[in-house]
């Protein structure tokens, strides 16, 4: 008797399980669509990598974004929330997490994912949901190209960044022979056919390697290195990594410059003397930026690098498209994407204006290129 | 392009990588030698001997400031590893396979593969899902990394001179200790076979009970090794690693200790030749391939001998 009891609270529970599943998994596309909440106190979704290889930036991500929820609710009377989701810039990870935004009917819009893999990875998913995202990081130039209507950035694409990087190495550093090594994840593949091809078109000789992402021996690429060539590119999104190659390359004294895409371009590479590209340059000195940054240093501190700001904006953007989505009290996912692509910020803090393009593109987003001091800061040389 | 020195700096690549592979698979052959067991927990050991170690370096203050002398630090960092991985492999014996002794085969073999995620996750727990880096590369200003032996192109950095070594050390210790000793004696009987070795006195469970601490211990000095030369540990490094040292003790003949050996030091060279030859993205589809063309030509591996029952 007991034994059939629990064989029937177990049949119950499972039976409950499935039928929520259901429930949840079958849930129309236009009632997400269509999901309103209670205006102006609502959340705005954050995806980063707040643990894993690369938490140094998603960290920073986070309190920028924190920051631009604070000051936006301060300036414009709003309550909007932060709901964070830990991505650990792992494509699966960012999949869960969307999954569970996009089932939050209250949650309308979100900030992120970090990476373009991950981009990549919840595309269709927010696609069908109709989940506006707008990422602070994600370059991949295929993202941008119509196959995921919803996303946005506020930074530029890699096929700029590989453009500018491929003429910088040709131009400034009179590049003869480059070995580029991509990391094998979206972002890094298609930075490193981007830069092939400036490089290639300018009678530049090029080497392609590839490197699994978690390993963290590169001796016999480094080996492997000829010693007539000028620069190693890395288009990598994880600076430890970068840091890994370049000291491997010191302890067998291999003398190539190194020029690192913007995933490199953090407190995590400091290899002197090293050129790193960057979506966004530092933006101390900026136009309009000193209170800003005043207040953000004294709530988060001084530590943070060129990945924090763009995250600070793509809120801005989110919160701006929200509000005014709510001037007939209520809002919808699809009224927030149709107004994230009328968002104009003419002084945006990245010392650029903000706008965007039919596919979610800013048409004023550029690339720098600095070189690492020996004291690890960033010098502005292209 | 493919001179001498770029050949002697590869084989010094893969001996560095072999070394920590034939450390790992070590543990793998020991432990299968006794017990018929996979012990699947095994590259979880490495990952927390590559933490302990970690945790030395930083209670020492770090590897830009430490209170010791660089020699004396990673001796503490050896040690330390060594015993507390030694330790570890002690208790999953105790807790997860004793108790499963005599259970069917598939039993252990599951609660291996419990026994990996439940210290992969307790890592993470613990750790956060954060890479941490040993940072070698400050202690002594790069000593370790920019001494050594500079011979035209060729350059063989002291921390893999002492990489090799080390794992040279350890390899001639465990050969005298297990052909030289008593409880080497009664570990090869209890392997041979575990019934008569009881009956003819042995302590059985003591000898398991060294074998998983030695086997352990050897994973916990390759996970030290592997964050002093790559520098960056983590939750998840044993998966890999431990994969890798498996293969090598398969590759090798598992069961066999001088097989583990040799069979690591042939993935680690296989690994790095497969890099620097070949392919620096297909290089785990050729060691994996290495694997499945020696169990085809020699299904025990390169020494492992074939069981022969008395029918």
């Amino acid at each position: 008797m007991k034994k059939a009891l629990v064989l029937t609270l177990i049949v119950a529970a499972v039976a409950a399980t499935g039928a929520s599943a259901v429930t949840k998994g079958s849930a129309p596309t236009a009632s997400a669509a269509g999901a309103a909440t209670t205006c102006t106190s609502g959340p705005i979704g954050f995806m980063g990598p707040i643990t894993g290889p690369v938490a140094f930036l998603g960290k920073e991500q986070l309190n920028w974004a924190k920051f631009s929820v604070e000051s936006f609710n301060k300036a414009n009377g709003t309550a909007f929330t932060l709901l964070q989701g830990d991505t650990q810039l792992n494509p699966k990870l960012a999949l869960t997490v969307g999954t569970k935004f996009t089932a939050n009917a209250s949650l309308l819009v979100t900030t992120g994912p970090a990476g373009s893999q991950e981009v990549i990875a919840v595309g269709p998913l927010f696609k069908r949901k109709t989940m506006p995202y707008i990422s602070a990081s994600a370059t991949n130039a295929t993202l941008t190209q119509g196959k995921y209507p919803t996303f946005s950035r506020v930074v530029g694409s890699d096929k700029a960044q590989g453009r500018s990087d491929g003429l910088f190495m040709v131009n400034k550093l009179k590049a003869k022979k480059v070995v580029i090594i991509d990391d094998q994840e979206a972002y890094s593949t298609g930075l490193a056919a981007s830069a092939t091809a400036v490089l290639k078109a300018n009678k530049v000789s090029v080497t392609r390697k590839s490197v699994n992402q978690k390993v963290t021996d590169f001796s016999s690429i480094v080996t492997s290195i000829s010693d007539d060539t000028n620069v190693v590119f890395l288009p990598w999104q994880v600076a430890a990594n970068g840091q890994l190659f370049a000291q491997q390359m010191q302890e067998q004294g291999k003398t190539a410059k190194i020029f690192g895409s913007d995933g490199l371009d953090s407190g995590d590479f400091t290899i002197k003397g090293a050129y790193v590209s960057s979506f966004a340059r530092d933006i101390h000195g900026l136009p309009g930026t000193a209170r800003v940054i005043a207040a953000y240093n004294k709530k988060y501190g001084t530590k943070w690098s060129t990945f924090g700001p763009p995250s600070y904006v793509s809120v801005q953007v989110a919160a701006t498209a929200y509000k005014a989505a709510c001037s007939d009290g209520k809002a919808t996912r699809g009224e927030l994407l149709k107004n994230i692509r009328a968002v104009k910020i003419p002084h945006s803090i990245l010392g650029i204006t903000i706008s965007f393009d039919k596919h979610g593109d800013v048409p004023a987003a550029k690339f720098y290129v600095s070189q690492i001091q020996a004291d690890g800061s960033h010098k502005l040389v292209g | 392009m493919y001179t001498w020195d770029y050949f002697v700096q590869e084989l010094v690549n893969g001996l560095t990588l072999g070394s920590v592979y034939a450390l790992i698979a070590l543990g793998y052959s020991m432990v299968y030698g006794i017990l018929k067991l996979l012990n699947f927990a095994h590259g979880e050991v490495y990952m927390i001997g590559a933490f302990i170690g970690y945790g030395v370096l930083t209670v020492s203050g770090g590897a830009v400031d430490p209170m010791f002398p660089i020699w004396l630090l990673i001796s503490f960092m050896f040690i330390a590893a060594m015993i507390g991985s030694g330790l570890l492999g002690v208790v999953i014996e105790r807790f997860a396979y004793r108790p499963l002794r005599n259970a069917p085969r598939i039993a252990p073999l599951i609660s291996a593969l419990g026994v990996s995620f439940f210290l992969q996750n307790t890592a993470l727990l613990l750790f956060s899902a954060d890479f941490r880096s040993y940072d070698t590369f400050s202690l002594d200003n790069g000593t370790l990394f920019t001494h050594g032996i500079h011979f035209g192109p060729l350059n063989i950095s002291l921390i893999r001179i002492i990489v090799i070594v080390t794992t040279a050390a350890l390899m001639v210790g465990l050969a005298l200790f297990v052909s030289r000793t008593r409880l080497g004696k009664a570990m090869r009987a209890t392997a041979y076979d575990r019934e008569a070795a009881a009956m003819m006195g042995i302590d059985v469970d003591r000898v398991i009970v060294i074998t998983f601490f030695i086997g352990s211990a050897l994973a916990g000095a390759a996970g030290v090794m592997v964050g002093l030369v790559f520098q960056r540990v983590y939750h998840f490094m044993g998966f890999v690693a431990g994969l890798k040292g498996f293969t090598a003790a398969v590759v090798g003949g598992i069961g066999s200790i001088p097989g583990a050996m040799l069979g690591g030091i042939f993935i680690g060279l296989a690994e790095a030749f497969s890099q620097g030859y070949i392919s620096t993205r297909f290089y785990d589809l050729i060691v994996f391939g290495i694997l499945i063309v020696v169990l085809i030509v020699r299904p025990t591996g390169l020494l492992g001998k074939a069981d022969i029952k008395k029918v």
